[in-house]
């Protein structure tokens, strides 16, 4: 128990704190110090991998929880907070907390005005120098002071009322506030935009596939491609590199022949102009939903022997791929989850799909299911052991086309049929699995972090946070929390290292006793 | 909190018997094996009302029942719902938004007079709009899924997909066309889900006696196993201070999704389909 006089000296930091709160140079993005968390994946990388130490294997069975934060809300937390000179900013749909790091207490709030768009989650905010940005299910960017949480500027980055939705964590690279968008029960372009952080003035736009009256880029006919997730970004290619969406209509591939490009891709922007520099589709002419908007991870670790710059992703169709981020060029394709919709690898890498597969009239049992073999949640690469940790679920969908369906939206029907949900680990070198944990039935929600240490946390679909050994998967330490629906983070805090995890609605920090 | 008590153990025991294994199947159908069910009084609202319906109804209900209400990925096609069709301007619609439908993932909704004749407005104008378009998208109609045959699912259920060591047409699947139809029938052949719930998972624990006790399961996880007790209260133990072993004839379900090809899918649908 805390005696009442470090009582004292706790909250009068906390006072401190919230006085002088400070900005983040866009600089300490490039090497992110102990005490913060400062981007959606902490680092540019997107490996979600700390160097902190306190907390190893031997001791994380004695974590205990030092504060909870209850939004008070309803909406779980799908959030990765950024934590910034003490601070820490929490996002819902609509909603943006700042928060007292050491003491959970509530510093400013601020409620976006009630809309109609779609609020299905939120996946963080972004922090560059005093300010704080935060998109909203109706598709504003709101531009924040990180003191007192007061509007800045507030502008429109797409239509909702045409059925586009907003849940994105904003990556900061330099002055440009890159920002993507959702939406694909309706046939709109899938875009990314980059908005100067300062003024709120768009400085351009990349189109996965062409706008309105446009011709560019060659999609087949097909709109979609959205892109909903946070990327990640070199800065000696000066490479922003992020996964798009599937092409809609979504599951009527026939009015769209061809394979689509770029939608379920990742592609490799140059961040001051937009132009793509190279794609690599990662299922061309998708029908499932298979969305590649999951984090492309940057390592930089031999491959065959010869030091590489490469770029991992566990994508939602099923296959692992290896890429060498510097021109796009496939080093691994690999399945690590139950597939069946494949016939096989085409020599550039990319998987070949069975037209047999394809949604049909009377039904196709296909694996994976629409939600994925992997989805939003974010994986982590530990580099001592070269593995990708990923929350993946071997599950099985029913999939539904008939010309009657139309070519607007979904344009067809899927069910989910049964899924398994587990953490598995996959070495990078070969694609092989290392280790596979069960996690219950269903699909995870929960993100993976590993530390230097040899540990991995995540969360299980019953609703624990659990800690494992990177090794071998083992467990070593769990807490009821409910179901974890972010990444948990991890940092250091006046000599002592935290972690941090949403259970349900609330946000939980643990640490040593 | 998890009890580890005895006396718990021995409640379970002293009943004797293994526990209620969920209501027999009642009849149900497959909303969508059949045609759109006509609107029972015929109503009409205002275009605002419609409209200040529709921006509600998106933010609120369409990600599960789908932006047109014809249906998402985890709610049902409203414009083909019995209720909604019995529905006169929020009579069977606004009762069951304010309790929700917990056990089927359905939240309850605490909306105005306004709010709510607002989205009863819309969705009753999407239902005219749909019955106007007959068959509309999203649907599955069980003409669809008629392309297998019979024969050769029975054969596939009998030898190859060893169905019939669990199941038979005589026992527990006599009938079974009649209670199920279309899509549901299908998607309960893969795996059965969805309302009546199939049986839970049997727990059969081993006490330090030797004598055994078996309890349905209600949930668990790494941690610990909960099961219900004869009056149906949840017992949670901790995993590693109880014997027991789970027996989910649904791993058997879920084995054969890997086996199964398109076609014995739909033979064995086409075989199911004869047992009326």
């Amino acid at each position: 128990m805390r005696s009442l006089a470090s009582l004292a000296v706790v909250i009068g930091i906390g006072f401190s704190v919230a006085a002088f709160a400070q900005s983040v140079d866009p600089k300490d993005l490039l090497h992110p110090p102990p005490d913060s968390w400062l981007t959606y994946h902490g680092d540019y990388s997107g490996r979600r991998h700390a160097s902190l130490s306190e907390i190893t294997p031997e001791n994380v069975g004695q974590l205990k929880q030092v504060w909870r934060f209850q939004t008070g809300q309803n909406p779980s937390i799908k959030a990765t907070p950024i934590l910034v000179n003490g601070i820490l900013y929490l996002t819902t749909p609509d909603n943006l907390w700042a928060i007292d790091a050491r003491t959970a207490r509530e510093l400013w709030h601020y409620t976006h005005p009630r809309n109609d768009a779609f609020h299905i989650g939120h996946r963080g905010a972004a922090v560059y120098k005093d300010t704080v940005y935060l998109t909203t299910p109706d598709c504003h960017l709101v531009a924040l002071n990180a003191k007192d949480g007061k509007v800045k500027w507030n502008i429109l980055i797409a239509d909702s009322s045409k059925g586009y939705w907003s849940s994105n964590a904003p990556l900061i690279v330099g002055n440009h506030v890159l920002v993507g968008i959702s939406g694909d029960f309706d046939n709109l372009p899938g875009q990314l935009k980059s908005i100067d952080a300062d003024t709120g003035k768009t400085q351009w736009i990349f189109y996965t596939t062409p706008p309105p009256g446009g011709t560019e880029p060659e999609s087949g006919g097909a709109t979609g491609g959205q892109m909903w997730m946070t990327g990640t970004y070199d800065p000696l290619l000066n490479l922003v590199y992020v996964g798009s969406g599937n092409p809609t209509p979504v599951l009527n591939g026939k009015v769209r022949p061809g394979d689509n490009p770029w939608t379920c891709s990742i592609v490799a922007l140059n961040p001051d102009t937009g132009k793509l520099v190279w794609g690599f589709q990662v299922s061309p002419h998708d029908t499932h939903d298979w969305d590649a908007s999951e984090v492309p991870v940057l390592v930089d670790a031999d491959f065959n022997g010869q030091p590489r710059k490469l770029l991992m992703q566990a994508s939602r169709n099923g296959y692992f791929f290896v890429l060498d981020r510097t021109n796009g060029k496939n080093l691994l394709t690999a399945p690590y989850a139950t597939v069946n919709w494949a016939k096989g690898i085409d020599s550039t890498g990319r998987p070949i799909p069975n037209p047999a597969k394809e949604p049909a009239k009377d039904g196709v049992l296909i694996a994976p299911n629409e939600s994925g073999a992997t989805n939003y949640r974010s994986p982590s690469f530990d580099p001592k052991t070269g593995l990708l940790i990923v929350s993946v679920q071997d599950g099985y969908g029913i999939y539904f086309f008939k010309p009657e369906h139309g070519a607007y939206g979904w344009a067809g029907a899927d069910y989910g049929v049964a899924g398994k949900a587990f953490l598995r680990a996959i070495d990078y070198k070969t694609g092989k699995i290392v280790w596979n944990h069960p996690i219950g039935d269903g699909a995870g929600a929960a993100g993976v972090l590993t530390t230097e240490t040899g540990l991995t946390f995540s969360g299980d679909v019953p609703g624990n946070v659990v800690a494992f050994r990177t090794t071998d998967g083992a467990t070593l330490w769990h807490q009821a929390i409910g179901k974890v629906g972010n990444g948990p983070i991890t940092y250091e805090l006046d000599g002592k290292q935290y972690l941090l995890v949403g259970g349900g609605s609330s946000l939980y920090a643990f640490a040593l006793p | 909190m998890i009890l580890i008590i005895k006396t718990s153990v021995v409640t379970l025991l002293a009943a004797g018997v293994v526990l209620a294994q969920g209501k027999p199947p009642a009849p149900g159908q497959s909303p969508a094996s059949l045609p759109p069910p006509k609107t029972v009084t015929q109503q009409t609202f205002p275009a605002e009302q419609i409209q200040a319906g529709e921006g509600r109804f998106t933010s609120q209900c369409g990600f599960c029942h789908g932006r047109d209400a014809a249906g998402g990925e985890t709610g049902p096609d409203l414009t083909r719902s019995a209720l909604v069709a019995a529905d006169t301007r929020g009579d069977k619609i606004g009762p069951l938004l304010k309790t929700g439908r917990p056990d089927r993932g359905m939240p309850s909704f605490d909306l105005t007079a306004a709010e709510l004749g607002a989205l009863v407005a819309f969705v009753h104008a999407q239902k005219t709009k749909f019955e106007a378009l007959g068959g509309g998208r999203r649907a599955v109609d069980a003409a669809d899924l008629a392309t297998g045959k019979a024969d050769a699912g029975r054969r596939y259920f009998n030898r190859k997909g060893g169905c019939s060591e669990c199941h038979s047409a005589t026992g527990d699947l006599a009938g079974i066309a009649t209670r199920y139809q279309g899509l549901q029938l299908l998607q309960r052949m893969l795996y059965p889900s969805g309302q009546p719930a199939p049986a839970p998972p049997k727990v059969t624990f081993t006490l330090p006696e030797g004598q055994t006790v078996i309890a349905p399961l209600a949930v668990q996880d790494e941690f610990t196993v909960t099961v219900l007790d004869p009056a149906g209260a949840r017992q949670t133990y901790a995993r590693s201070v109880v014997k027991f072993k789970i027996d989910d004839p649904m791993s058997a379900h879920f084995d054969q999704l890997g086996k199964y090809t398109d076609k014995d899918m739909h033979d064995v649908y086409a075989y199911l389909e004869t047992l009326k």
